[in-house]
């Protein structure tokens, strides 16, 4: 029994452009389902808007505003509100690709590092370009060296920020990528159990497990997120932030 | 011993070490944010908020652990 073959990807339709792999695979049909999951939630939400909301446009009237405050007012001030859109959107994408993996069968297309590494570096471009866009390219740059130091430690803290800069992006990757794998691990793991002691009563134990695991992946798949989004926000905020 | 047994001994303990270090870590941190809510009540939401940003980075070092072992037990 092999645990990881729960996570390996097999085309369905098979794809090479430029030498490229682009073949369909089962996460690429999981990410197109949460893209329309996303889109039709929201403009459900969004369309004739009431000024009583009701139904469908009161939960996402209720999830949308709690985005703004807390993410974007809180983090990246007023001037931020020009990201929210991009932030709100990756919460919802990624939301709804961590719960369509809870279903049986489906495929946690977020448990693909390609994925969340694809997702990692536009949030890296974009806070790059926030940066660029508010100080000027000198100005950012010279963000990087704090003001006042002496001049020798220099040569030192050039590296540090660059590899700190680096090093954000492949810890938003990695974060994602391993919570859900390891969520889905353990619920396998249990599972496994089952089939390995091959005893009616021995079987309720790995049972309950999996139920309880199965309950806290929803509450994982919500934070998580919820931080993704977060951390994008403050990545931005700290971009476009004043020197000091 | 082998080198695959060694691997699946160095995968073993890299998520227990891990595991250690930030049990201990986010111990002191949800410690800490109860102590400032019970302190200040009307605070709690940025408290949580903060606490659960926090999680997020301590957590992140387990999960570079549990990267490390996948590496070394399925390469």
């Amino acid at each position: 029994m092999d645990l990881l073959h729960h996570f390996e990807l097999h085309p369905i339709v098979e794809m090479h452009l430029f030498g490229i792999d682009l073949s369909i695979t089962k996460a690429v049909v999981m990410m197109w389902i949460a893209c329309c999951l996303t889109f039709f939630l929201l403009v459900m939400g969004g369309r004739r808007a009431k000024i009583v909301p009701s139904g469908v446009q009161n939960f996402v009237e209720a999830v949308v505003d709690f985005l703004r405050t807390n993410m974007i007012l809180e983090t990246l001030g007023e001037e931020g509100l020009v990201w929210f859109p991009f932030i709100a959107t990756l919460f919802f994408f990624i939301l709804f690709c961590n719960l369509l993996g809870l279903i049986p069968g489906a495929f946690t297309a977020t448990s693909n590092i390609n994925v969340t590494a694809t997702l990692a570096i536009v949030v890296f471009f974009c806070t790059q370009a926030a940066g660029v866009a508010k100080h000027g390219i000198f100005g950012y740059l010279k963000k990087f060296v704090p003001k006042d130091i002496p001049i020798f430690i220099i040569p030192i803290m050039l590296p540090i920020e660059i590899v700190s800069q680096l090093a954000k992006p492949f810890s938003l990757a990695v974060r994602l990528f391993a919570n859900m794998t390891a969520g889905h691990g353990v619920i396998l793991v249990f599972l496994f159990m089952i089939i390995m002691f091959k005893s009616w009563i021995i079987a309720v134990v790995p049972l309950i497990g999996v139920v309880v695991m199965s309950a806290f992946e929803i509450f994982v798949a919500l934070i998580q997120a919820y931080i993704f989004a977060t951390l994008a926000a403050m990545y931005i905020a700290e971009a476009i932030q004043e020197a000091h | 011993m082998e080198a695959a047994a060694l691997a699946y001994l160095g995968g073993g303990l890299s998520i227990g070490l891990a595991a250690l270090g930030t049990g201990i870590g986010m111990g002191f941190m949800v410690g800490k944010t109860v102590e400032g809510m019970a302190r200040q009540p009307e605070a709690s939401g940025l408290l949580r908020t903060t606490m659960i940003i926090g999680i997020a980075f301590i957590e992140a070092l387990a999960l570079y652990a549990l990267v490390i072992g996948f590496l070394l037990i399925f390469k």
